[in-house]
């Protein structure tokens, strides 16, 4: 995804819509209904991402200390240098002026250059964000999986003894803070049983998922609860319902009733739940990237907002923020495709 | 987490790194063993065991990653550690913090206020290139250039000009009689890179796309931007002594404390700088080496407001009474240390005869703990029931344990004493940003030498210097230190210093607590280094190799 290109997300939402339109067979035709509210999801889109723009911008300002002044970190200037460091990351620009030229440089994919590094921010970040993409997607992986299942065995088992248990697990993992299991995960599968290394993100895609086994882990065990009690709760409510006791009576097999009109039925609120997971996945990795190591967005984030680098620090929230309302766009957009109810109203037969 | 640091002053660099670094709890590894009652048995060692042979390639792990490699803004452990190895200076800082010929086979002060340095032949950069003269006239005028903002400017504060003076002469002509110009040629103010590449490389120069280009035992080869910087043996280094006994130096960077032990008690990596404190008991229960070496580090407290209680020099000698600093140093820094009543080590008085050394650290004040006799300073003074404000950040165990306890010594001899917690970039600030100190009367540094000549501590606390943090003046001191600068013999200059000190430990513009060893780590695969504090400096991983 083109970080902050405001042109491509548009298309890239559209696509999706697209795509779900044309397998959807209930909802999102291509209906002047369904359009204008395609149109006003995207509408909406653009305008929180130049609120957030505004805010991540301005609230630079809001924090005390002269990021030049810590370039220097502490050491004697000579008389011009601050003046001169100034003016080359254009901080003596009136602030207005530096977020026009912020905006029109980050429409290009350009955030200016780091601090710290001294280099362009897309090379920093373009740098770190294989890593972070990677173990996101492993740890959704894992939370899908594991989260689903376990959801699903305990809404089939409701109110049974592996029901329960279930449902403990899945609490006693959740209340697991990221970075406990990260040492926890280390010191007993990379330093005792020497299975995975301790550190890094290692060279070459199948070293990179190799390296990111236990830190995908340590981020998943947080969220898995959430997809599993939402999965659960879901399909309980679905199981419940009369047209699936009307199927089940007709003679249906249990596993396509199930299959057919509960699961799917049960995916809306999974699915909203899955976009709030990605922003959490995103912040949830800075700990777990720094106990392991990995030179991924999260670390860069924590590093940066410490050193005052604020170019880099704007380039990652924007990203954040961008992904996490594209996710929620498309989930907005999809979610009738899926469920055909909550295009046509409150259809509750 | 890598927290800030910083360092300041006139060439004194503040520590804060490793012993963040190092405080962390280490949960969740091993049951922690029983905390020693006594204090750990240790001693230092100046050359590890050499090498059997050459070894193909070592990983090292660094509590951070560099900001930039640019000698120009190298001068923190993280920067200055990897670079040592790639870049050469004028003067070359030993493992035993003497200065001995660099990249200029020679040196001459013909006059009070010139340096004349002549270049050394056959050196060539890592591109094969020959260095020159223009080189080093290049490479030093960047300091003085405002548009780069050089952080060793204050090394150069006394230059006029640096000018070609023959084929392979460079002159470095003063405003003042400066000796302490040509003490800080060991280290980063007096690296020289090509003249080409500064010009070629640009803005890019020295980040992980620019690289350098430099003449030490190393080439830089790889810099994967906060993930590992790769070293390569360069084949046609110069000095037949120092060619390096590894193929490959990797260094990977790790934050946190434990994953740092952690991968060195696994073996991912084969060693490492600055131990953390929690981890040295475990390292040398693996097969591997932990050893101890001279630093030049003193941890102290700086004084930052004379304007408030601390101003009558009996409250700042009573706080120091009150302060177990015994209890300190075992809780700070686990007793890996020694308590100090000065504010240098006695490893940067090389160029004193013995009996200037001892001079200077004899007949010191102790300060001896003494709750009683402080509060009765504290009454003397008339100070009673006036307020202290100690500022600490999250930065480290010895931060916490540092900062408790001065407030509780504090309000042991009748002071009120409150702890201002900022953010380690704020704490940073404090020793570069005057309204960063306001309100603040006491913060905790630890501040290590770069160069072997204890005016460069004692320099920093003249009237109206940069990093005289609390605005301290004595015209004696200023004076001495002032004549100190422009004294050529440096056992002449150093019985001026070994006065600076025991002025300095009478008025305690900063309080002294202890002093702690360089630590450093080698796994079961490699042996050879020297442990010492130069390894900001010297190419210290040419010497290792395998076991």
């Amino acid at each position: 995804m083109a970080p902050g290109n405001a042109t491509a997300q548009p298309s890239t939402v559209a696509v999706a819509a697209q795509a779900a339109a044309s397998t959807g067979r209930a909802g999102g035709r291509f209906t002047a209904a369904g359009l204008r509210r395609v149109a006003g999801k995207l509408g909406g889109l653009l305008l929180t991402l130049f609120l957030a723009s505004l805010l991540v911008f301005f609230s630079r300002f809001l924090v005390p200390g002269d990021p030049v002044r810590f370039l220097l970190r502490g050491r004697k200037p000579s008389e011009e240098a601050i003046a001169q460091v100034t003016a080359q990351f254009g901080l003596d620009l009136p602030p207005w002026q530096q977020y026009l030229n912020w905006v029109a440089g980050a429409l290009h994919g350009d955030f200016g250059r780091s601090l710290q590094y001294r280099q362009d921010v897309s090379t920093v970040i373009g740098e770190r964000l294989p890593v972070t993409l990677v173990l996101v997607v492993m740890a959704g992986l894992g939370i899908a999986i594991v989260g689903l299942t376990a959801g699903i065995v305990a809404a089939l088992n409701r109110g049974k003894v592996l029901d329960r248990a279930t449902l403990i697990g899945l609490t006693v993992l959740s209340a697991i803070p990221s970075f406990v299991g990260s040492i926890v995960l280390i010191s007993v599968f990379a330093v005792q049983l020497g299975w995975f290394p301790t550190f890094g993100s290692g060279e070459g895609f199948v070293d990179t998922v190799y390296h990111l086994v236990l830190p995908s882990t340590a981020l998943a065990i947080v969220f898995v609860v959430l997809v599993g009690k939402v999965t659960r709760t879901s399909m309980v409510e679905q199981l419940g319902r009369e047209h699936v006791e009307v199927a089940t009576s007709r003679g249906l097999k249990r596993g396509t009733v199930i299959r057919r009109h509960v699961f799917r039925n049960s995916l809306g609120p999974i699915l909203t739940v899955s976009g709030v997971l990605v922003a959490g996945l995103l912040v949830a990795s800075t700990i777990v990237e720094a106990a392991f190591g990995l030179a991924g967005i999260g670390s860069l984030l924590v590093q940066s907002v410490d050193r005052l680098d604020f170019p880099v620090v704007q380039a990652i929230v924007m990203l954040v923020v961008t992904a996490f309302v594209v996710v929620n766009a498309i989930i907005d957009i999809l979610e009738p495709v899926i469920d055909p109810r909550s295009a046509a109203g409150d259809a509750a037969r | 987490m890598t927290p800030t640091r910083s360092r300041h002053g006139r060439r004194g660099i503040l520590l804060i790194a490793g012993l963040t670094a190092g405080a962390l709890a280490l949960t969740g590894c091993t049951p922690e063993a029983e905390s020693p009652t006594s204090a750990p048995e240790w001693e230092l060692t100046a050359q590890t065991d050499a090498p059997s042979g050459d070894i193909d390639s070592f990983s090292w792990v660094s509590y951070g990653e560099p900001y930039s490699l640019d000698y120009a803004y190298a001068f923190d452990y993280a920067d200055n550690q990897v670079l040592a190895n790639v870049c050469e200076s004028l003067l070359r800082l030993n493992p035993d913090y003497t200065l001995t010929p660099g990249l200029a086979e020679s040196f001459e002060n013909p006059t009070p206020t010139t340096w004349v340095y002549t270049i050394r032949d056959g050196v060539t950069f890592h591109d094969g290139t020959p260095l020159t003269a223009a080189d080093v006239v290049a490479s030093m005028s960047r300091h003085i250039d405002p548009a780069v903002g050089s952080s060793w400017f204050s090394v150069y504060q006394n230059v006029a000009s640096i000018e070609q003076t023959g084929d392979r002469e460079v002159t470095v002509t003063t405003t003042i009689p400066d000796t302490q110009f040509n003490q800080g040629m060991g280290g980063s103010a007096g690296v020289i890179e090509s003249a080409a590449t500064l010009a070629e490389k640009g803005a890019d120069y020295g980040n992980s796309t620019g690289l350098v280009n430099c003449t030490g035992p190393f080439e830089l080869t790889e810099w994967q931007s906060g993930e590992s910087i790769t070293l390569t043996r360069y084949d046609d280094y110069w000095d037949d002594s120092l060619k390096a006994k590894s193929g490959e130096v990797r260094f990977v960077f790790m934050g946190d404390a434990t994953a740092r032990v952690n991968a060195l008690k696994s073996g991912d990596v084969d060693g490492g700088w600055m131990l953390p404190v929690d981890g040295i008991a475990q390292l040398q229960e693996t097969s591997g080496e932990v050893s101890f070496g001279l630093s030049t580090a003193a941890s102290n407290l700086i004084v930052s407001n004379l304007e408030g209680p601390l101003g009558d020099v009996r409250v700042r000698q009573a706080l120091l009474m009150a302060l177990d600093r015994d209890g300190i140093l075992e809780a700070a820094a686990k007793g890996y240390g020694e308590v100090s009543n000065a504010l240098t080590t006695e490893s940067v008085w090389g160029g004193a005869s013995d009996a200037t050394r001892d001079a200077a650290f004899s007949d010191l004040e102790e300060y001896p703990y003494d709750v009683e006799a402080a509060r009765k300073l504290v009454e003397e003074a008339g100070a009673t029931g006036e307020k202290v404000v100690i500022a600490t950040a999250p930065i480290g165990n010895d931060f916490t344990v540092i900062s408790q306890a001065t407030v509780a010594a504090a309000q042991s001899i009748g002071l009120e004493a409150e702890i201002k917690t900022v953010t380690p970039n704020a704490y940073t600030a404090l020793f570069s940003d005057p309204s960063a100190r306001e309100g603040v009367d006491l913060f905790y540094t630890v501040w290590y030498l770069s160069s072997p000549d204890p005016l460069e501590m004692y320099g920093v606390l003249r009237t109206g210097e940069f990093s005289n943090y609390g605005g301290w003046s004595d015209p004696e001191f200023d004076a001495i230190a002032n004549e100190a600068v422009g004294i050529q013999d440096a056992e002449a200059r150093a019985q001026k210093s070994s006065e600076l000190q025991h002025i300095a430990n009478e008025q305690l513009p900063w309080l002294p607590l202890f002093t702690g060893p360089t630590t450093v780590y080698q796994g079961e695969r490699i042996t050879g280094v020297a442990p010492s504090i130069a390894y900001l400096y010297f190419p210290w991983a040419a010497t290792i190799g395998a076991r």
